[in-house]
Protein backbone atom coordinates (compact mmCIF):
# COMPACT_ATOMS: atom_id res chain seq x y z
CA UNK A 1 0.00 0.00 0.00
CA UNK A 2 1.52 3.12 -1.26
CA UNK A 3 0.46 6.48 -2.77
CA UNK A 4 -1.13 9.21 -0.77
CA UNK A 5 -0.74 8.81 2.78
CA UNK A 6 -4.41 7.79 4.42
CA UNK A 7 -4.17 6.42 7.47
CA UNK A 8 -5.53 3.32 7.99
CA UNK A 9 -8.33 3.65 10.68
CA UNK A 10 -7.51 2.45 14.05
CA UNK A 11 -9.67 -0.97 14.18
CA UNK A 12 -12.57 -0.23 17.38
CA UNK A 13 -11.84 -2.27 20.31
CA UNK A 14 -14.19 -5.27 20.74
CA UNK A 15 -15.55 -6.03 24.07
CA UNK A 16 -13.90 -9.04 25.93
CA UNK A 17 -15.07 -12.30 26.80
CA UNK A 18 -15.59 -11.23 30.24
CA UNK A 19 -17.49 -8.17 29.26
CA UNK A 20 -20.21 -10.78 27.52
CA UNK A 21 -20.22 -12.76 30.46
CA UNK A 22 -21.34 -9.75 32.91
CA UNK A 23 -23.62 -9.06 30.40
CA UNK A 24 -25.03 -11.90 29.88
CA UNK A 25 -25.67 -12.64 34.00
CA UNK A 26 -26.84 -9.47 34.23
CA UNK A 27 -29.49 -9.86 31.35
CA UNK A 28 -30.01 -13.15 33.03
CA UNK A 29 -30.94 -11.86 36.21
CA UNK A 30 -33.00 -9.62 35.06
CA UNK A 31 -35.02 -11.63 33.24
CA UNK A 32 -35.91 -14.00 36.22
CA UNK A 33 -36.63 -10.60 38.55
CA UNK A 34 -38.84 -9.65 35.88
CA UNK A 35 -40.75 -12.91 35.93
CA UNK A 36 -40.42 -12.93 40.09
CA UNK A 37 -41.83 -9.67 40.55
CA UNK A 38 -44.53 -10.09 37.55
CA UNK A 39 -43.29 -7.75 35.62
CA UNK A 40 -46.62 -6.21 33.24
CA UNK A 41 -45.54 -3.80 30.62
CA UNK A 42 -50.02 -2.95 30.34
CA UNK A 43 -49.40 -1.74 33.76
CA UNK A 44 -47.96 1.58 31.86
CA UNK A 45 -51.27 2.11 30.04
CA UNK A 46 -53.83 0.75 32.50
CA UNK A 47 -52.02 3.86 35.12
CA UNK A 48 -54.64 5.77 33.25
CA UNK A 49 -58.03 3.98 33.50
CA UNK A 50 -57.14 3.48 37.27
CA UNK A 51 -60.48 4.21 39.15
CA UNK A 52 -58.85 6.09 41.57
CA UNK A 53 -57.54 9.02 39.84
CA UNK A 54 -61.02 10.73 40.12
CA UNK A 55 -60.89 10.31 44.06
CA UNK A 56 -58.12 12.55 43.85
CA UNK A 57 -59.57 15.61 43.04
CA UNK A 58 -60.78 18.22 43.61
CA UNK A 59 -58.48 19.14 47.17
CA UNK A 60 -61.12 20.15 49.89
CA UNK A 61 -58.10 22.95 51.02
CA UNK A 62 -60.55 24.06 53.75
CA UNK A 63 -59.68 20.09 55.65
CA UNK A 64 -56.55 20.47 54.28
CA UNK A 65 -55.43 23.48 56.32
CA UNK A 66 -57.75 22.84 59.80
CA UNK A 67 -55.62 23.12 62.71
CA UNK A 68 -56.92 19.94 64.35
CA UNK A 69 -56.87 17.62 60.88
CA UNK A 70 -53.69 18.33 59.52
CA UNK A 71 -51.51 21.29 61.02
CA UNK A 72 -51.45 19.62 64.16
CA UNK A 73 -50.13 16.66 63.23
CA UNK A 74 -47.52 18.08 60.85
CA UNK A 75 -46.45 20.36 63.69
CA UNK A 76 -46.07 16.58 65.36
CA UNK A 77 -43.96 15.81 62.47
CA UNK A 78 -41.48 18.74 63.14
CA UNK A 79 -41.24 18.14 67.16
CA UNK A 80 -40.42 14.17 66.26
CA UNK A 81 -37.52 15.33 63.38
CA UNK A 82 -36.45 18.08 65.81
CA UNK A 83 -36.15 15.75 68.62
CA UNK A 84 -34.75 13.00 66.57
CA UNK A 85 -31.70 15.12 64.55
CA UNK A 86 -30.64 16.23 67.99
CA UNK A 87 -30.53 13.30 69.67
CA UNK A 88 -29.18 11.42 66.70
CA UNK A 89 -26.23 13.78 66.40
CA UNK A 90 -25.63 14.48 69.51
CA UNK A 91 -25.09 10.38 70.08
CA UNK A 92 -23.29 10.64 66.20
CA UNK A 93 -20.77 13.08 67.80
CA UNK A 94 -18.44 10.95 70.01
CA UNK A 95 -19.63 7.22 68.07
CA UNK A 96 -17.85 8.87 64.68
CA UNK A 97 -14.47 10.30 67.01
CA UNK A 98 -14.20 6.26 68.10
CA UNK A 99 -14.87 5.00 64.93
CA UNK A 100 -12.45 6.62 63.08
CA UNK A 101 -9.00 5.49 62.67
CA UNK A 102 -7.94 8.93 62.98
CA UNK A 103 -9.11 9.94 66.61
CA UNK A 104 -10.39 5.97 68.14
CA UNK A 105 -8.95 5.29 71.47
CA UNK A 106 -8.10 1.91 70.80
CA UNK A 107 -8.44 -0.74 67.81
CA UNK A 108 -11.26 -2.83 69.59
CA UNK A 109 -13.32 -0.14 70.31
CA UNK A 110 -13.03 1.04 66.79
CA UNK A 111 -13.58 -1.97 65.37
CA UNK A 112 -16.66 -2.97 67.45
CA UNK A 113 -18.40 0.37 67.03
CA UNK A 114 -17.91 0.10 63.08
CA UNK A 115 -19.48 -3.03 62.79
CA UNK A 116 -22.47 -2.84 65.14
CA UNK A 117 -23.00 0.51 62.92
CA UNK A 118 -22.95 -1.41 59.88
CA UNK A 119 -25.40 -3.58 61.55
CA UNK A 120 -27.81 -0.89 62.17
CA UNK A 121 -27.76 1.10 59.55
CA UNK A 122 -28.41 -2.33 57.48
CA UNK A 123 -31.85 -1.94 59.04
CA UNK A 124 -34.59 -0.29 57.14
CA UNK A 125 -36.01 2.88 58.92
CA UNK A 126 -39.56 1.74 58.64
CA UNK A 127 -38.61 -1.66 60.44
CA UNK A 128 -36.75 0.42 63.56
CA UNK A 129 -39.82 1.93 63.86
CA UNK A 130 -42.45 -1.10 63.51
CA UNK A 131 -39.72 -2.46 66.15
CA UNK A 132 -40.19 0.58 68.48
CA UNK A 133 -43.58 0.69 68.05
CA UNK A 134 -44.27 -3.10 69.42
CA UNK A 135 -41.53 -1.86 72.03
CA UNK A 136 -42.96 1.00 73.78
CA UNK A 137 -46.26 1.49 72.36
CA UNK A 138 -48.01 3.80 69.34
CA UNK A 139 -47.52 7.20 69.12
CA UNK A 140 -44.68 9.88 68.16
CA UNK A 141 -42.69 8.53 71.18
CA UNK A 142 -41.73 5.42 69.35
CA UNK A 143 -41.56 7.58 66.17
CA UNK A 144 -38.64 9.73 67.47
CA UNK A 145 -37.30 6.37 69.35
CA UNK A 146 -36.91 5.14 65.09
CA UNK A 147 -35.95 8.44 63.83
CA UNK A 148 -33.18 9.29 66.24
CA UNK A 149 -31.63 5.36 65.77
CA UNK A 150 -31.89 6.61 61.61
CA UNK A 151 -30.16 9.79 62.04
CA UNK A 152 -27.56 8.23 64.28
CA UNK A 153 -26.48 5.38 61.74
CA UNK A 154 -26.98 7.95 59.01
CA UNK A 155 -24.92 11.19 60.65
CA UNK A 156 -22.00 8.66 61.94
CA UNK A 157 -21.71 7.60 58.35
CA UNK A 158 -21.09 10.51 57.31
CA UNK A 159 -19.13 12.43 59.98
CA UNK A 160 -17.12 9.59 60.34
CA UNK A 161 -15.92 10.26 56.76
CA UNK A 162 -15.37 13.65 57.66
CA UNK A 163 -13.17 12.60 60.27
CA UNK A 164 -11.19 10.01 58.49
CA UNK A 165 -9.96 12.98 56.13
CA UNK A 166 -9.56 15.15 58.75
CA UNK A 167 -6.23 16.82 58.80
CA UNK A 168 -3.93 15.35 61.29
CA UNK A 169 -1.28 17.89 62.03
CA UNK A 170 -3.40 19.67 64.39
CA UNK A 171 -3.71 16.41 65.95
CA UNK A 172 0.04 15.54 65.93
CA UNK A 173 0.93 18.81 68.12
CA UNK A 174 -1.60 18.80 70.36
CA UNK A 175 -0.23 14.89 70.88
CA UNK A 176 3.05 16.47 71.13
CA UNK A 177 2.15 18.68 73.74
CA UNK A 178 1.10 15.94 76.07
CA UNK A 179 -2.54 16.24 76.14
CA UNK A 180 -4.49 13.02 76.79
CA UNK A 181 -7.37 11.94 74.48
CA UNK A 182 -9.92 13.52 75.18
CA UNK A 183 -8.81 17.14 75.58
CA UNK A 184 -6.35 16.24 71.93
CA UNK A 185 -9.87 15.63 70.17
CA UNK A 186 -11.48 18.81 71.25
CA UNK A 187 -8.84 20.99 70.64
CA UNK A 188 -6.85 19.34 67.20
CA UNK A 189 -10.08 17.90 65.53
CA UNK A 190 -12.92 19.53 66.40
CA UNK A 191 -12.76 22.58 65.61
CA UNK A 192 -11.57 21.58 62.06
CA UNK A 193 -14.39 19.67 61.45
CA UNK A 194 -17.44 21.32 63.58
CA UNK A 195 -18.69 23.45 60.25
CA UNK A 196 -19.46 20.20 58.29
CA UNK A 197 -21.07 18.19 60.98
CA UNK A 198 -23.20 21.11 61.74
CA UNK A 199 -23.90 20.83 57.91
CA UNK A 200 -24.49 17.28 57.78
CA UNK A 201 -26.87 17.54 60.85
CA UNK A 202 -28.85 20.26 58.59
CA UNK A 203 -29.05 17.52 56.29
CA UNK A 204 -30.20 14.45 58.27
CA UNK A 205 -33.00 17.29 59.70
CA UNK A 206 -33.98 17.25 55.69
CA UNK A 207 -34.26 13.72 55.64
CA UNK A 208 -35.67 13.63 59.08
CA UNK A 209 -38.97 15.76 58.15
CA UNK A 210 -39.31 13.30 54.84
CA UNK A 211 -39.14 10.27 56.66
CA UNK A 212 -41.29 11.47 59.68
CA UNK A 213 -44.16 11.90 57.05
CA UNK A 214 -43.99 7.86 56.62
CA UNK A 215 -43.26 7.00 59.80
CA UNK A 216 -46.88 7.37 60.51
CA UNK A 217 -47.81 3.99 58.36
CA UNK A 218 -46.69 2.06 61.00
CA UNK A 219 -47.92 3.86 64.24
CA UNK A 220 -45.11 5.78 64.82
CA UNK A 221 -46.62 9.63 64.93
CA UNK A 222 -47.22 12.65 62.87
CA UNK A 223 -48.65 13.29 59.80
CA UNK A 224 -48.19 10.04 58.49
CA UNK A 225 -50.72 9.10 60.96
CA UNK A 226 -53.49 11.03 58.96
CA UNK A 227 -52.46 9.86 55.91
CA UNK A 228 -52.61 6.36 56.73
CA UNK A 229 -55.90 7.10 58.27
CA UNK A 230 -57.51 8.67 54.98
CA UNK A 231 -56.15 6.35 52.79
CA UNK A 232 -58.24 3.64 54.56
CA UNK A 233 -61.52 5.57 53.78
CA UNK A 234 -60.08 6.30 50.47
CA UNK A 235 -60.03 10.06 50.51
CA UNK A 236 -57.57 10.45 48.09
CA UNK A 237 -58.24 13.69 47.90
CA UNK A 238 -57.04 14.74 51.07
CA UNK A 239 -54.13 12.67 51.04
CA UNK A 240 -53.32 14.50 48.20
CA UNK A 241 -53.50 17.90 49.97
CA UNK A 242 -51.65 16.92 52.59
CA UNK A 243 -48.85 15.80 50.06
CA UNK A 244 -48.95 19.00 48.42
CA UNK A 245 -49.23 20.60 51.71
CA UNK A 246 -45.99 18.62 52.92
CA UNK A 247 -44.45 19.15 49.68
CA UNK A 248 -44.27 22.72 49.91
CA UNK A 249 -43.20 23.08 53.90
CA UNK A 250 -40.55 20.25 52.70
CA UNK A 251 -39.06 22.62 50.11
CA UNK A 252 -39.13 25.77 52.21
CA UNK A 253 -37.30 23.88 54.85
CA UNK A 254 -34.53 22.20 52.41
CA UNK A 255 -34.16 25.47 50.61
CA UNK A 256 -33.39 27.21 53.86
CA UNK A 257 -30.94 24.23 54.99
CA UNK A 258 -28.97 24.12 51.26
CA UNK A 259 -28.46 27.87 52.08
CA UNK A 260 -27.12 27.47 55.15
CA UNK A 261 -24.94 24.67 54.53
CA UNK A 262 -23.16 26.62 51.67
CA UNK A 263 -22.63 29.18 54.29
CA UNK A 264 -20.86 26.47 56.43
CA UNK A 265 -18.52 24.70 54.36
CA UNK B 1 -14.43 47.65 65.13
CA UNK B 2 -11.37 45.86 65.99
CA UNK B 3 -8.36 46.88 63.83
CA UNK B 4 -5.50 43.72 64.09
CA UNK B 5 -4.96 41.46 66.66
CA UNK B 6 -5.89 42.56 70.35
CA UNK B 7 -3.22 41.41 72.70
CA UNK B 8 -3.66 40.28 76.17
CA UNK B 9 -1.63 40.86 79.39
CA UNK B 10 0.39 37.48 79.01
CA UNK B 11 0.67 38.06 75.40
CA UNK B 12 -1.97 35.62 74.05
CA UNK B 13 -4.10 37.06 71.52
CA UNK B 14 -7.64 37.65 72.55
CA UNK B 15 -10.48 35.20 72.02
CA UNK B 16 -12.45 36.84 69.17
CA UNK B 17 -15.28 39.21 70.58
CA UNK B 18 -19.30 38.48 69.84
CA UNK B 19 -18.19 34.35 70.17
CA UNK B 20 -19.74 33.24 73.45
CA UNK B 21 -22.56 35.35 72.74
CA UNK B 22 -23.07 33.76 69.61
CA UNK B 23 -22.45 30.51 71.18
CA UNK B 24 -25.20 31.28 73.84
CA UNK B 25 -27.95 32.37 71.73
CA UNK B 26 -27.25 28.92 69.55
CA UNK B 27 -27.50 27.12 72.13
CA UNK B 28 -30.75 29.04 73.95
CA UNK B 29 -32.61 28.28 70.11
CA UNK B 30 -31.65 24.33 70.66
CA UNK B 31 -32.85 23.90 73.75
CA UNK B 32 -35.81 25.85 73.16
CA UNK B 33 -36.38 23.91 70.32
CA UNK B 34 -36.10 20.75 72.16
CA UNK B 35 -37.95 22.12 74.70
CA UNK B 36 -40.99 22.91 72.65
CA UNK B 37 -40.67 19.44 70.26
CA UNK B 38 -40.91 17.40 73.56
CA UNK B 39 -43.84 18.63 74.58
CA UNK B 40 -45.76 17.30 71.58
CA UNK B 41 -44.34 13.77 72.16
CA UNK B 42 -46.16 12.52 74.97
CA UNK B 43 -42.73 11.83 77.00
CA UNK B 44 -43.56 11.27 80.43
CA UNK B 45 -40.50 10.19 82.99
CA UNK B 46 -41.49 6.94 83.81
CA UNK B 47 -42.03 6.40 79.93
CA UNK B 48 -38.59 7.55 78.68
CA UNK B 49 -36.72 6.01 81.57
CA UNK B 50 -38.70 2.79 80.85
CA UNK B 51 -38.10 2.56 76.83
CA UNK B 52 -34.69 1.75 76.74
CA UNK B 53 -35.90 -1.49 79.05
CA UNK B 54 -38.67 -2.30 77.05
CA UNK B 55 -36.67 -1.77 73.64
CA UNK B 56 -34.02 -4.14 75.28
CA UNK B 57 -36.68 -6.73 76.36
CA UNK B 58 -37.81 -7.17 72.90
CA UNK B 59 -34.01 -7.28 71.33
CA UNK B 60 -33.13 -10.00 74.01
CA UNK B 61 -36.76 -12.15 73.22
CA UNK B 62 -35.35 -12.50 69.38
CA UNK B 63 -32.58 -14.45 70.45
CA UNK B 64 -31.98 -17.15 69.61
CA UNK B 65 -33.86 -16.56 66.23
CA UNK B 66 -35.98 -19.24 65.43
CA UNK B 67 -34.37 -19.78 61.75
CA UNK B 68 -35.71 -23.38 61.29
CA UNK B 69 -39.53 -21.40 61.80
CA UNK B 70 -38.44 -18.46 59.11
CA UNK B 71 -37.05 -21.19 56.68
CA UNK B 72 -40.19 -23.00 56.89
CA UNK B 73 -42.38 -19.96 56.06
CA UNK B 74 -40.50 -19.00 53.08
CA UNK B 75 -38.37 -16.10 54.34
CA UNK B 76 -35.50 -16.59 52.60
CA UNK B 77 -37.50 -16.35 49.65
CA UNK B 78 -39.43 -13.13 50.52
CA UNK B 79 -35.66 -11.58 51.32
CA UNK B 80 -34.63 -12.50 47.53
CA UNK B 81 -38.06 -11.13 46.23
CA UNK B 82 -36.96 -8.13 47.64
CA UNK B 83 -34.13 -8.11 45.85
CA UNK B 84 -35.81 -8.82 43.07
CA UNK B 85 -38.14 -6.06 43.24
CA UNK B 86 -34.75 -3.07 43.71
CA UNK B 87 -33.33 -4.78 41.36
CA UNK B 88 -36.29 -4.12 38.62
CA UNK B 89 -37.71 -1.06 40.38
CA UNK B 90 -33.93 0.48 39.69
CA UNK B 91 -34.01 -0.20 36.20
CA UNK B 92 -36.89 1.27 35.63
CA UNK B 93 -35.69 4.17 37.06
CA UNK B 94 -32.59 4.35 35.04
CA UNK B 95 -33.68 3.50 32.11
CA UNK B 96 -36.84 6.58 32.21
CA UNK B 97 -34.20 8.83 34.37
CA UNK B 98 -31.30 8.86 31.73
CA UNK B 99 -32.77 10.59 28.85
CA UNK B 100 -34.70 13.10 31.06
CA UNK B 101 -31.56 13.92 32.62
CA UNK B 102 -30.38 14.78 29.07
CA UNK B 103 -33.66 17.48 29.19
CA UNK B 104 -32.86 19.22 32.64
CA UNK B 105 -28.93 19.40 32.07
CA UNK B 106 -28.33 22.99 31.77
CA UNK B 107 -25.68 22.88 29.20
CA UNK B 108 -27.25 20.65 26.67
CA UNK B 109 -31.02 21.95 27.24
CA UNK B 110 -32.82 24.87 26.71
CA UNK B 111 -34.48 26.87 29.59
CA UNK B 112 -38.34 25.75 28.57
CA UNK B 113 -37.44 22.16 28.42
CA UNK B 114 -34.96 22.23 31.75
CA UNK B 115 -37.83 23.96 34.20
CA UNK B 116 -40.40 21.78 34.15
CA UNK B 117 -37.95 18.53 34.06
CA UNK B 118 -36.34 19.62 37.20
CA UNK B 119 -39.67 20.35 38.71
CA UNK B 120 -40.90 16.94 37.68
CA UNK B 121 -38.06 15.55 39.60
CA UNK B 122 -38.57 17.26 42.73
CA UNK B 123 -42.08 16.54 42.64
CA UNK B 124 -41.24 12.96 42.60
CA UNK B 125 -38.81 13.18 45.16
CA UNK B 126 -41.20 14.44 47.10
CA UNK B 127 -43.53 11.53 46.97
CA UNK B 128 -42.18 8.74 49.36
CA UNK B 129 -42.20 4.88 47.73
CA UNK B 130 -45.03 3.79 50.20
CA UNK B 131 -47.40 6.67 49.20
CA UNK B 132 -46.81 5.86 45.51
CA UNK B 133 -47.13 2.04 46.37
CA UNK B 134 -50.72 2.97 47.99
CA UNK B 135 -51.91 4.21 44.89
CA UNK B 136 -50.58 1.92 42.44
CA UNK B 137 -51.76 -1.25 44.28
CA UNK B 138 -55.40 -0.99 43.14
CA UNK B 139 -54.05 -1.38 39.33
CA UNK B 140 -51.80 -3.94 39.98
CA UNK B 141 -53.18 -5.62 43.05
CA UNK B 142 -51.72 -6.79 45.98
CA UNK B 143 -48.00 -8.23 45.51
CA UNK B 144 -44.04 -7.28 44.29
CA UNK B 145 -45.13 -5.62 40.67
CA UNK B 146 -46.75 -2.79 42.71
CA UNK B 147 -43.30 -2.22 44.83
CA UNK B 148 -41.49 -2.45 41.73
CA UNK B 149 -43.29 0.37 40.09
CA UNK B 150 -43.53 2.33 43.18
CA UNK B 151 -39.63 2.52 43.19
CA UNK B 152 -39.12 2.59 39.82
CA UNK B 153 -41.06 5.91 39.78
CA UNK B 154 -39.70 7.27 42.82
CA UNK B 155 -36.10 6.08 41.80
CA UNK B 156 -36.72 8.45 38.93
CA UNK B 157 -36.34 11.27 40.52
CA UNK B 158 -33.33 10.99 42.49
CA UNK B 159 -31.60 9.51 39.46
CA UNK B 160 -32.65 11.92 37.27
CA UNK B 161 -31.07 14.80 40.05
CA UNK B 162 -28.25 12.92 40.15
CA UNK B 163 -27.44 12.25 36.38
CA UNK B 164 -28.61 16.22 35.71
CA UNK B 165 -25.47 16.76 38.07
CA UNK B 166 -23.31 14.33 36.28
CA UNK B 167 -23.84 15.75 32.67
CA UNK B 168 -23.44 19.36 34.14
CA UNK B 169 -19.98 18.61 35.07
CA UNK B 170 -18.03 17.01 31.90
CA UNK B 171 -15.79 18.58 29.71
CA UNK B 172 -17.56 20.40 27.06
CA UNK B 173 -14.62 19.51 24.53
CA UNK B 174 -16.24 16.71 23.26
CA UNK B 175 -19.18 18.52 22.59
CA UNK B 176 -17.77 21.32 20.09
CA UNK B 177 -16.02 18.40 18.30
CA UNK B 178 -19.16 16.87 17.45
CA UNK B 179 -20.64 20.11 16.67
CA UNK B 180 -17.29 20.72 14.85
CA UNK B 181 -18.22 17.89 12.07
CA UNK B 182 -21.80 19.08 11.62
CA UNK B 183 -23.63 16.70 14.64
CA UNK B 184 -27.14 17.39 14.73
CA UNK B 185 -27.72 17.69 18.93
CA UNK B 186 -29.02 13.41 19.36
CA UNK B 187 -25.25 12.88 17.99
CA UNK B 188 -23.54 15.23 20.10
CA UNK B 189 -25.47 13.56 23.52
CA UNK B 190 -24.42 10.20 22.55
CA UNK B 191 -20.78 10.61 21.40
CA UNK B 192 -19.93 14.02 23.73
CA UNK B 193 -22.12 13.23 26.71
CA UNK B 194 -22.78 10.13 27.14
CA UNK B 195 -18.67 8.08 26.88
CA UNK B 196 -18.08 11.08 30.06
CA UNK B 197 -21.06 10.13 32.11
CA UNK B 198 -21.77 6.72 32.12
CA UNK B 199 -19.08 5.78 34.80
CA UNK B 200 -20.35 7.79 37.13
CA UNK B 201 -24.33 7.21 36.18
CA UNK B 202 -23.75 3.23 36.47
CA UNK B 203 -22.37 3.88 39.80
CA UNK B 204 -24.93 6.37 41.04
CA UNK B 205 -27.41 3.34 39.51
CA UNK B 206 -26.08 0.81 41.77
CA UNK B 207 -26.02 3.18 44.98
CA UNK B 208 -29.66 3.86 44.37
CA UNK B 209 -29.97 0.04 44.14
CA UNK B 210 -28.31 -0.03 47.74
CA UNK B 211 -30.86 2.08 48.81
CA UNK B 212 -34.00 0.43 47.26
CA UNK B 213 -33.17 -3.18 48.42
CA UNK B 214 -33.79 -0.91 51.80
CA UNK B 215 -36.66 0.37 50.27
CA UNK B 216 -38.40 -2.52 49.35
CA UNK B 217 -38.00 -4.76 52.38
CA UNK B 218 -40.12 -1.70 53.68
CA UNK B 219 -42.51 -1.87 51.15
CA UNK B 220 -43.17 -5.42 52.00
CA UNK B 221 -44.99 -3.41 55.06
CA UNK B 222 -48.10 -2.64 53.32
CA UNK B 223 -48.22 -5.50 51.17
CA UNK B 224 -46.52 -4.33 48.21
CA UNK B 225 -44.29 -7.80 48.38
CA UNK B 226 -40.65 -8.76 50.03
CA UNK B 227 -39.51 -9.44 53.16
CA UNK B 228 -41.49 -6.74 55.69
CA UNK B 229 -44.76 -8.59 55.22
CA UNK B 230 -43.59 -11.28 57.19
CA UNK B 231 -41.68 -8.87 59.96
CA UNK B 232 -44.99 -7.40 60.32
CA UNK B 233 -47.06 -10.70 60.76
CA UNK B 234 -44.43 -12.22 63.42
CA UNK B 235 -44.43 -8.85 65.08
CA UNK B 236 -48.49 -9.08 65.24
CA UNK B 237 -47.77 -12.55 66.51
CA UNK B 238 -45.34 -11.26 69.23
CA UNK B 239 -43.33 -14.09 67.75
CA UNK B 240 -40.27 -12.49 68.42
CA UNK B 241 -37.55 -14.73 67.71
CA UNK B 242 -38.97 -15.84 64.18
CA UNK B 243 -39.10 -11.75 63.64
CA UNK B 244 -34.95 -12.29 64.95
CA UNK B 245 -34.60 -14.56 62.04
CA UNK B 246 -36.32 -11.96 59.44
CA UNK B 247 -34.27 -9.29 61.20
CA UNK B 248 -31.14 -11.12 60.38
CA UNK B 249 -31.45 -12.61 57.14
CA UNK B 250 -32.67 -8.57 55.95
CA UNK B 251 -29.49 -7.33 57.49
CA UNK B 252 -27.14 -10.47 55.99
CA UNK B 253 -28.87 -9.73 52.51
CA UNK B 254 -28.56 -6.03 52.83
CA UNK B 255 -24.93 -5.97 53.52
CA UNK B 256 -23.65 -8.48 51.50
CA UNK B 257 -25.15 -6.19 48.63
CA UNK B 258 -23.80 -3.46 49.77
CA UNK B 259 -20.27 -4.50 49.67
CA UNK B 260 -20.54 -6.33 46.32
CA UNK B 261 -22.03 -2.90 45.11
CA UNK B 262 -19.44 -0.40 46.65
CA UNK B 263 -16.37 -2.78 45.67
CA UNK B 264 -17.98 -2.22 41.84
CA UNK B 265 -19.01 1.34 42.09
CA UNK B 266 -15.32 1.82 43.29
CA UNK B 267 -14.18 -0.46 40.02
CA UNK B 268 -16.14 1.80 37.64
CA UNK B 269 -14.79 4.83 39.23
CA UNK B 270 -11.44 4.64 39.69
CA UNK B 271 -10.52 1.89 37.36
CA UNK B 272 -8.93 -1.59 37.85
CA UNK B 273 -4.99 -1.78 39.45
CA UNK B 274 -5.43 0.63 42.48
CA UNK B 275 -6.23 -0.10 46.22
CA UNK B 276 -9.63 0.28 47.93
CA UNK B 277 -9.85 3.40 50.12
CA UNK B 278 -6.43 5.09 48.38
CA UNK B 279 -8.32 7.99 48.14
CA UNK B 280 -7.57 10.67 50.76
CA UNK B 281 -9.00 14.01 52.12
CA UNK B 282 -11.20 16.45 50.95
CA UNK B 283 -12.27 14.22 46.99
CA UNK B 284 -13.17 11.25 49.40
CA UNK B 285 -15.56 13.27 51.70
CA UNK B 286 -17.13 15.29 48.68
CA UNK B 287 -17.68 11.94 46.61
CA UNK B 288 -19.26 10.38 50.09
CA UNK B 289 -21.92 13.65 49.88
CA UNK B 290 -22.46 13.59 46.35
CA UNK B 291 -23.45 9.90 46.76
CA UNK B 292 -25.58 10.39 49.56
CA UNK B 293 -27.06 13.73 48.93
CA UNK B 294 -26.77 14.37 45.21
CA UNK B 295 -26.25 17.82 46.34
CA UNK B 296 -23.08 17.84 44.48
CA UNK B 297 -19.59 19.68 45.48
Amino acid sequence: MNGPTVAARPTRPRPGARTWVIVGVLITYTVFAGRQVGFDISTFWNVWSNPLWEKFWPVPWDWVLDWHNVLDPLLETFQIAVVATLVGCGLALPLAFIMSPLTSPNRPTMIVSRSVMNVVRAVPDLFWAKLLVTAVGIGAFAGSWALSVFSLAVMVKLFSETVDGADPRPLEAARATGGRHLPVIRTGVLPTVLPEYVAYGLYVFELNIRASVVLGLVGAGGIGRVIEAQRQYFRFDRVLGILLLVFVVVIVIEQVSVAVRKRLV
Amino acid sequence: MATGPTTGTDGRPAAPTGTARRRLAMGALLVLAVGWSITGLEVTVDRLLGAPGDAWDIFRRMFPPAFAEAAERGVVGKVFESVHIAWIGTLIGALASLPLAFLAAGNVAPAWVRVPVRQLFNVIRAVPELILAMILIPITGLGPWAGALAIGVHSIGTLGKWATEAIEGIDEGPLEAVAATGGRWASSMRWGVLPQILPVVTSQWLFRFEINVRASAVLGMIGAGGVGSELVSQLVFRNFPAVGAVLLMTIVVVLAIDTVSAAVRRRIIRGAGRAPGDVVGGDRNAAVLVDLTGIGR
